[in-house]
């Protein structure tokens, strides 16, 4: 405050980014002294699809011109990177989502998903850092201004690996990665930041490739996160799946030939189920017919369809009641009984489906707040964070978010931020993001010790003391775990640490503290060491599927 | 500037405060309760977050408030956990720790913030034995019908709503009748219903 140069709007020196890189579509954004301002990609668009195309005329395209390339060469069109990204490849969900995409998945080392094009393999995390890139040159051509900074937005229930690969794929992008925040909790800044409100809000976030609902607590400018849950493979892509089978069965019965092995003609199907979801979240029914399926054999190349919202619905019911099911189990989980909810959230894509709200207006007894724009509230959410870090938020800046929340009013400002306000210094807001899973380690016998528990606070540190089982033990190799069973092998392993070369000591002598630290970015670092000795053994823990440690800095 | 001198000042506490309980880094009472201590976490973020402090510290010193932040949030969650826990078995005010006493346990003197001494052991090099039962474990066994109704006693017992808590319990029994947990949760809220303290 001494400085009063520092308390001013210095557009070049504390620009950062707010980024969403979603399973289908990513956005950036800024936040600027009179709202959020949208990074725009070379057609205007404020939305980016997450695909990247290696065509067969050379180079790397992203975003929309990409997805041109879907139907021409599907095998060298990356979509739903965020699918495999940091997961072990070996997971049976990793191996069903692999049955969904065109292009080819490998293992490669340290059981992480490796993309094959052509004679390339790629790393998810490098696969992300094209659409970081590109999202980072399209913000410093309208800026006119080099970008360093950023927040990056993750699903809630993201794991661990999945955390530090998505930073690896910023770094890899040339950005540093300030924070990376949950998705519903840049919803609720978005709504909520400027606001002063003591009230308890729902973020209701169904996406394309994930499914997520906290429950938070407004109090002034404190939002902290009393509980949350989600599912990752629960998305708009499921629906898409669910309908796209259907139009594939037709295609079998009408035009004799079975479109499933021919990965060009499945995307078509699934591109077209994309767009009659779409159609029957305005309209009761879809009529009409898929073109251009040419195929050996087939008895003509169009595929008539009709279908009503109603079948629609059947055909969705499954995955819609689930999304109830776990909303009201992280009610139960927070405390919170449905009516004491003032705001319910609705983001991400699929919460356009009629039935999806009419779901969660039965759950809440209450309309869900639908006004707000789905795709770009997060990234609004993720822009007040980036600006908050860096020390730049004004009044204005909530002011005009918010409008933005609640009218999706069309462009804030169009061409940086030359419009000059009186300052007014906002009140930071202060993020209480949760743990997403219990943290645990194996005791003796296989069973589990619990560090730290299931939406907990972050950052967070808790630390307990152990000792050894067998007399002179001089080496006890601590294996982490993420999950809620109290049998180790029914929770999913995180890793092991070693703390070698311990005093000989009858058992029950050593006294090995452990400490568990989940940083703000929901990442955990574990510690542990011998009380007696004072050895001390610290260890990044080395996950699975994750960018392997030599990838990492630090 | 005293921002700055305040924040470190209590980090400086905090982190002294190695083997104490939950209250004592939420600055609280020993009998407080789960509202005010979410009171006193947020009025502690207000002031100390390692987040509005990015700028004004050096690394060094935003490192000791981002550990002190970090203790003081699982302080929090243990003394969160604790109230659920203490709320099943006496919704009336009551927050004596409870201290499991461990054969093998360290010497609890010794342990920073180990309000509870270990559980279990560290695993050998090779844990073997196939463990015979999962112990009594509130939720492990139990069926998602009876899980529900059992979550929603736990709800009202900590709104105080003894009745409500009898019915919901005994509604989750109807969905695990075979739960000897259950039941000892039933008797305990009949104990508690038959003398009020």
């Amino acid at each position: 405050m001494q400085i009063l140069g520092a308390c001013r709007y210095n557009f070049e020196m504390s620009v950062a980014l707010g980024i969403v890189v979603g399973t289908t579509n990513s956005v950036a954004a800024i936040a600027t002294p009179t709202g959020v301002e949208f990074i725009l990609g070379p057609r205007g668009e404020r939305v980016h699809p997450s695909v990247v195309a290696f065509p067969s005329s050379g180079g790397v395209v992203v975003g929309a011109d990409a997805k041109r390339y879907r139907l021409t060469e599907p095998h060298h069109v990356i979509h739903s990177a965020k699918r495999f990204i940091g997961q072990n490849i070996r997971a049976p969900l990793v191996q069903l989502a692999m049955t969904g995409v065109r292009y080819r998945v490998e293992e490669g080392p340290n059981q992480q998903p490796i993309v094959v094009v052509r004679d390339r393999r790629m790393t998810m995390p490098e696969i992300s850092s094209n659409v970081l890139l590109h999202l980072k040159r399209c913000a410093e051509r309208q800026l006119g201004t080099p970008i360093k900074d950023a927040v990056v937005t993750v699903p809630a229930n993201f794991t661990d690996g999945q955390r530090q690969a998505t930073k690896e794929a910023g770094r890899l992008a040339g950005l540093d990665v300030m924070r990376l925040i949950n998705e519903p909790t840049a919803a609720a800044l978005a709504y909520g930041f400027g606001r002063d409100r003591q009230q308890v809000i729902c973020v209701f976030d169904f996406g394309g490739g994930t499914f997520d609902v906290s429950i938070l607590r407004l109090n002034g400018e404190v939002f902290e996160v009393l509980a949350s849950e989600g599912d990752f493979f629960l998305g708009g892509d499921d629906l898409d799946r669910a309908l796209g089978e259907v139009l594939a069965a037709e295609c079998n019965r009408i035009l004799r030939v079975d479109p499933r092995p021919h990965a060009a003609l499945m995307m078509k199907l699934m591109m077209g189920a994309e767009a009659i979801k779409m159609h029957l979240s305005e309209n009761d029914a879809a009529e009409g017919e898929i073109d251009g399926l040419d195929m050996p054999g087939a008895q003509g190349s169009r595929l008539p369809f009709q279908i009503t919202r109603k079948q629609f619905e059947d055909l969705i019911a499954g995955y819609v009641n689930r999304t109830c099911e776990v909303t009201k189990q992280v009610l139960l989980t927070a405390g919170i009984d449905a009516r004491s909810v003032s705001e319910i959230l609705c983001v991400g894509g699929s919460t356009r489906i009629p039935l999806v709200r009419q779901r969660i207006a039965e759950v809440f007894r209450k309309e869900p707040n639908t006004k707000i724009n789905p795709d770009e509230v997060v990234a609004q959410g993720a822009a007040i964070q980036a600006g908050s870090l860096v020390g730049n938020l004004s009044a204005g800046t909530g002011m005009g978010a918010r409008d933005a929340v609640a009218t999706t009013a069309h462009s804030m400002l169009g061409g940086g931020g030359n419009v000059v306000l009186p300052q007014q210094q906002a009140k930071r807001p202060i993020l209480m993001d949760v743990n997403p899973a219990t943290l645990a380690i194996q005791t003796a016998g296989g069973f589990t010790e619990r560090l730290l528990d299931k939406n907990s606070p972050i950052p967070i540190e808790r630390t307990r003391v152990f000792t050894t089982s067998r007399d002179n033990q001089t080496r006890v190799e601590i294996d982490c775990c993420r999950g809620e069973a109290r049998r180790y092998t029914e929770n999913e392993p995180l890793g092991t640490l070693v703390l070698d070369d311990l005093p000989a000591k009858p058992r029950g002598d050593l006294k090995i503290e452990v400490s568990f630290r989940v940083d703000a970015d929901g990442i955990l670092h574990v510690r542990a060491s011998d009380q007696t000795t004072g050895v001390r053994q610290e260890a990044h823990l080395q996950v699975l599927g994750a960018p392997s440690a030599e990838d990492m800095p630090g | 500037m005293s921002q700055r001198t305040d924040v470190l000042l209590w980090a400086q506490r905090m982190l002294a405060l190695t083997s104490a309980p939950p209250h004592q880094l939420l600055e609280l009472k020993i009998d407080a309760t789960i509202e005010q201590a979410q009171d006193a976490f947020h009025k502690i973020a207000r002031t100390s977050h390692p987040d509005i402090h990015r700028s004004g510290l050096t690394p060094e010193e935003l490192e000791s408030v981002t550990l002190a932040y970090s203790r003081v949030a699982g302080a929090y969650q243990d003394f969160r956990s604790q109230r659920m826990q203490t709320s099943r078995m006496r919704p009336i005010k009551d927050a004596t720790p409870i201290p499991i006493p461990g054969v093998t346990a360290a010497k609890p003197t010794s342990a920073p913030g180990a309000a509870r001494p270990p559980g279990g052991q560290l695993p050998t090099l090779s844990p073997t034995g196939t463990p015979t039962s999962a112990g009594g474990g509130a939720s492990g066994s139990m069926n998602s019908k009876a899980l529900i109704y059992y979550r929603k006693a736990e709800l009202a017992l900590r709104r105080g709503d003894l009745k409500g808590a009898l019915l919901q319990m005994k509604m989750a029994i109807a969905g695990d009748p075979q739960s000897a947990f259950l039941r000892s949760a039933l008797t305990e809220i009949e104990a508690e219903l038959a003398n009020p303290k």
